[in-house]
């Protein structure tokens, strides 16, 4: 049977197996304890993650999977069927690809996909979640293979 | 001390590095650019070769290369890890390495080392000692010679090279400011909720980012001035007018070490310029004249213990840490080093 995403809502129905291991991954890629990493965690505000730390995370899940998480995964998944000049204006994300990222990302509250998000901005909004559902996408994918 | 040798991994900075190895190898795909280095076999070995001579002893280094690019590095971590991993064990049999050191990128995948360290028997450390050792005596040098009491602005202190300087900076009785909550953790520092906040008015900036432009020009301080070990530099853009940007991670060569034919080259190609090296290419040296087993910097682990008893290790040595810009030494009062001086590294 397929595993679920989660979103904002459902992060109590996370698979134990699956967040085991995400969350140790966090934890050894951040030098911290494992109880300090949460679902809900802001990966770059509260766990004080740097650039290098998301190479470092993304080498871990792999490990950990046997998965392949492709660069820059989340924001191609965001940018799909959007041309680049309705993706964003002057660094600002269009309502458009709000909408898409709301989509992309259900682990995220729809709220903090704003009006005036700029393109930067995103990545302070992953949560650990965010990750765990990455983890999710390939792990089906690669069962349906 | 002891003598032996040690290896220093890099990899193609860009494409034409990779042009630029394969020359060196004598590799024809790789010097044509046939060879995008994707092929498993695609070309690797020993760009230049270092000795320090010590007494009665010498250390020898071999520089090691292989022929992935940046892009190529990130995208796949585990494929960089086995090419890093291949070519260490080629040139161990016959060169008996007692430490490796990890350039560039090459610290960064796999887990900053971990994943490398954990296949080989001869141990692996990252340079980040070395690069926080560096940073701090440059920066405590251009607080001295210009009378800076602070606050010494550290960016990037949420990882192991930014969180040590801050903590040695502090250890000085300087007043410092960083700008995460890890980078404070049980420090007596500021910490401070954003970049722009920790730069408010700070006459010197430490930038310790590994990757850099996290810092808009219109956040620094009128005249301040910037050590900067990040790459690229931490400041977006062309600095503000009156701002001073220095290279933070550059070391002297003392006379007892040589570099052979390819070294000078190797250096240049580099980016440190003929008369210097970055810090981190002198990690593993430092261990092997230590008889040291222990990395001084793996993975995330790096205490400020341990960044000064490297540097201890590395001044006995005759290695000092110095400031530069471009290929040449900057004073820390900002004089540059004039004429012939400049021309020898003297």
């Amino acid at each position: 049977m397929a595993l679920q995403k989660l979103t904002a809502d459902t992060y109590d129905a996370a698979d134990p197996d699956v967040w085991e291991k995400v969350q140790g991954a966090f934890a050894e890629a951040l030098g911290l304890d494992e109880d300090e990493v949460e679902l809900s965690s802001l990966i770059i505000e509260e766990l004080d993650a740097e650039s290098l730390d998301f190479l470092d995370i993304a080498f871990r899940l792999e490990r950990a999977f046997d998965i392949k998480i492709p660069r820059g995964g989340i924001e191609k998944a965001a940018r799909e069927g959007i041309d680049d000049e309705e993706y964003e204006v002057d660094g600002v994300l269009t309502d458009a690809a709000l909408v898409k990222l709301r989509e992309a990302m259900p682990e995220i509250p729809a709220e903090n996909f704003r009006e005036g998000l700029r393109t930067t901005e995103v990545p302070e909004l992953f949560v650990v979640a965010t990750f765990y559902n990455l983890v999710v996408h390939l792990l089906n994918e690669k069962a349906g293979a | 001390m002891g003598g032996g040798r040690f290896a220093f991994v890099v990899h193609a900075l860009s494409p034409i590095h990779r042009r630029i190895i394969g020359l060196r190898r004598a590799r024809p795909g790789l010097l044509l650019g046939f060879d995008d280095g994707a092929d498993p076999w695609s070309g690797r070995g020993r760009l230049a070769r270092y000795r320090l001579d010590l007494d009665g002893e010498a250390i020898e280094g071999d520089i090691l290369a292989i022929s992935l690019d940046p892009e190529q590095m990130l995208t796949d971590q585990g494929r960089a890890v086995s090419r890093m991993e291949r070519v260490v064990r080629e040139w161990t049999g016959h060169r008996g390495y007692k430490a490796v050191g990890l350039g560039s990128l090459c610290a960064v995948v796999g887990g900053r080392g971990t994943a490398l360290a954990e296949r080989l028997e001869v141990p692996v450390t990252t340079g980040a000692a070395a690069t926080a050792w560096a940073l701090w005596r440059n920066v405590a040098a251009v607080a001295d010679a210009r009378g800076i009491v602070g606050p010494i602005a550290v960016v990037g202190s949420a990882g192991p090279v930014g969180r040590a300087v801050a903590a040695l900076l502090a250890s000085e009785g300087r007043l410092v400011r960083v700008d995460s909550k890890r980078g404070g953790r049980k420090l007596a520092v500021e910490v401070c909720s954003s970049i722009e906040d920790t730069l408010d008015g700070a006459p010197l900036v430490v930038g310790a980012g590994p990757t850099g432009a996290s810092v808009e020009p219109e956040w620094v301080a009128p005249g301040a001035i910037v050590v900067d070990v990040a790459i690229p530099l931490t400041i977006k853009g062309r600095p503000p007018e009156g701002v001073t940007v220095m290279a933070g991670e550059a070391v002297s060569m003392p006379p007892e070490l040589h570099n052979g034919g390819w070294g000078p080259l190797y250096q240049v190609f580099a980016g440190y310029g003929p008369w210097q090296l970055f810090a981190c290419v002198i990690e593993p040296l430092v261990m092997v004249s230590e008889g040291r087993r222990e990395p001084y910097a793996l993975g995330r682990k790096l205490s400020p213990d341990t960044v000064r008893a490297f540097g201890e290790a590395a001044e006995r040595l005759g290695f000092r840490a110095r400031l530069a810009s471009g290929f040449f030494e900057v004073r820390p009062d900002g004089r540059r080093l004039g004429g012939l001086r400049r021309l020898v590294g003297a």
